[in-house]
């Protein structure tokens, strides 16, 4: 019995040459890298199911684009986009636990997606499409999506990083510094509500929020020094990307998932790793 | 000896928290080179009336000025005004090294942005290259100067999620010390820290006021530290009950219209 859908290097390489994997490849590295960049603030802001919550709002646009018949990718950004501001504005605006918030947000978008996608005529091939991604499709368009937002994402963040840090830290300290606090929650979420946008195509609803917590939180388990825990996040990000589509492509796996569960792996071996190291660490001092 | 200059000035401050009056038209005001303690009971409105001033919370009414314009309008002036909260409430397992967080008080291009302005040269395009620019020598060296100042050197590389409550209020304060400031705000800096530990940062307080010219606004609890170091004391209980140098401001009668009947002072000596 052979596991393996690709046994010689030949045929790896093969595999490679062709243009759908090879735009997958830089897709799923680009997604990895956005990831890992905005994800090292998501896990530090609890901004965790937010993502999750945005990332099945984005059912509403597609189902939307579905039943208008437009483009659903281009119907996907704008409604991950208001949903994300409008989960800022009630968690800014309430005294409500924002944990609420985002569960009130997502059942209600979630009812508003089913019920849209049921008045929907015939093949519903794009809904599958939303929840389980499929990072082979993407195209040309995708790509640039993701180095713009990628660029915009590092230039945002990188020239502000100081201010970003400290409104994390403690927003008061933040404020007292003249830092635009809330001016710069909505710039993060509107990036982050793209990012998810465009990283659903690629893994899917159910897997998108994957990309924005797992290498960061590996990062965080192994680096106390910021501008570390930074760098290593994008670098998992990136590198598991990689190694999620060779694993898909050897297996014949689905390459979201593939991805995903290379991180998960990673996430395991790096937290018992670091139990590992603090006992010896405890035991030799 | 140079003249004082005002340095904060609050006019009738009334601040409602609901339908709770905090604070009730306070009005004062404090000049360079001076120490100035706030002490009152619990609740007695301490933490919102300096949050009001750092315009951290709305105010119903009054008028705040800091370097002799509204908050609003401080602008880069805002680097010259340091603040320490009663609690710095952060997630313990955020990653950042000691250092790190010191060096988030500096802003390094501070005194060529200065410099540039006064020549009407201020380039948006050279701020962003300079923040974004590594770390330089100037910064280090400011960052190691201000830890050893507060004896928290040897903390530099830990994170600060393991600091004790007392080091982490060494740490934030030598954020503070990181650059050069007018005006430093403490709210209870102090609480939690051993008693050689807070007539150090008194000593130390002190010093930045005679040698560097600092302005040190404090809320207090510790009325025998706050009567050996302060020069003023303003007694608050929702408005201002009395003010005045603190053998003045801390007498039994003051005291006890402050703090109220039940109120007894213990002296304690270092």
């Amino acid at each position: 019995m052979n596991f393996f859908a690709v046994t010689t290097i030949s045929e790896l390489v093969a595999l490679l040459q062709y243009p759908f994997m090879q735009r997958a490849i830089v897709g799923a590295v680009l997604m990895g890298m956005l990831g890992g960049l905005l994800g090292s603030f998501v896990t530090l802001r609890q901004l965790s199911f937010f993502s999750h919550a945005v990332g099945h709002a984005a059912l509403v646009g597609i189902t939307l684009g579905v039943l208008l018949q437009l483009n659903p990718t281009w119907m996907l950004l704008p409604s991950s986009l208001a949903f994300g501001v409008i989960v800022l504005y009630f968690i800014e605006k309430t005294d409500l636990a924002s944990d609420s918030i985002l569960s009130i947000i997502l059942s209600g978008a979630l009812a508003i997606g089913i019920i849209l996608s049921s008045l929907i005529q015939g093949y519903r091939g794009n809904l599958m499409a939303v929840l389980f991604g499929d990072i082979l499709a993407i195209d040309r368009k995708d790509l640039i999506l993701t180095v713009l937002l990628l660029a915009a994402s590092a230039i945002f963040l990188f020239s502000t990083l100081g201010q970003q840090i400290l409104l994390t830290l403690n927003p008061a300290v933040a404020k007292v510094q003249g830092i635009a606090v809330e001016l710069h929650r909505y710039c993060f979420i509107v990036l982050l509500s793209l990012a998810v946008a465009v990283a659903i195509k690629a893994v899917g609803v159910l897997l998108v929020n994957a990309f924005l917590v797992i290498p960061a939180s590996t990062a965080k388990l192994i680096s106390h020094h910021f501008r570390r825990f930074l760098l290593l996040s994008v670098l998992i990000g990136s590198a598991t990307s990689i190694i999620g589509m060779i694993v898909s492509g050897l297996f014949n796996f689905a390459s979201g998932p593939s991805i995903v569960l290379v991180q998960f792996v990673v996430f395991i071996g790096t937290f018992g790793w670091t139990r590992l190291w603090k006992r010896c660490g405890k035991k030799f001092s | 000896m140079t003249d004082k200059i005002t340095i904060l000035k609050v006019e009738g401050l009334t601040v409602y928290q609901g339908n709770y009056q905090a604070i009730r038209d306070v009005s004062f005001e404090l000049l360079s080179g001076t120490n100035t303690a706030i002490v009152g009971p619990n609740g007695a409105g301490k933490s919102t009336l300096v949050q009001a001033i750092l315009d951290l919370i709305p105010r119903s009414s009054g008028q705040i000025e800091i370097f002799g314009r509204p908050i609003s309008k401080l602008g880069n002036l805002r680097h010259q005004l340091g603040y320490i909260p009663q609690h710095f409430i952060f997630d313990r397992s955020f990653p950042i090294s000691v250092a790190e967080l010191v060096g988030l008080g500096w802003n390094k291009n501070y005194k060529e942005i200065q410099r540039q302005k006064k020549q009407g040269k201020f380039s948006w395009v050279f701020a962003t290259i300079a923040r974004i620019s590594p770390q330089n020598q100037e910064k280090t060296a400011a960052v190691a100067a201000a830890l050893r100042r507060t004896d928290a050197y040897h903390l530099r590389n830990q994170a600060i999620g393991t600091l004790s409550g007392g080091q982490l209020k060494r740490v934030l304060l030598a954020y503070c010390l990181v650059m050069p400031r007018k005006l430093l705000i403490l709210d209870e800096a102090f609480a939690g820290v051993d008693v050689q530990g807070t007539a150090d940062f008194y000593t130390l307080l002190n010093e930045l006021k005679q040698e560097e010219g600092w302005t040190v606004l404090q809320v207090s609890h510790d009325i025998n530290m706050v009567s050996n170091y302060c020069d003023r004391v303003i007694c608050l209980n929702q408005t201002i009950i009395c003010t005045g140098a603190p053998a003045i401001a801390l007498s039994a009668a003051n005291l006890l219209a402050t703090y109220g009947p039940g109120f007894s002072r213990y002296q304690h000596h270092h």
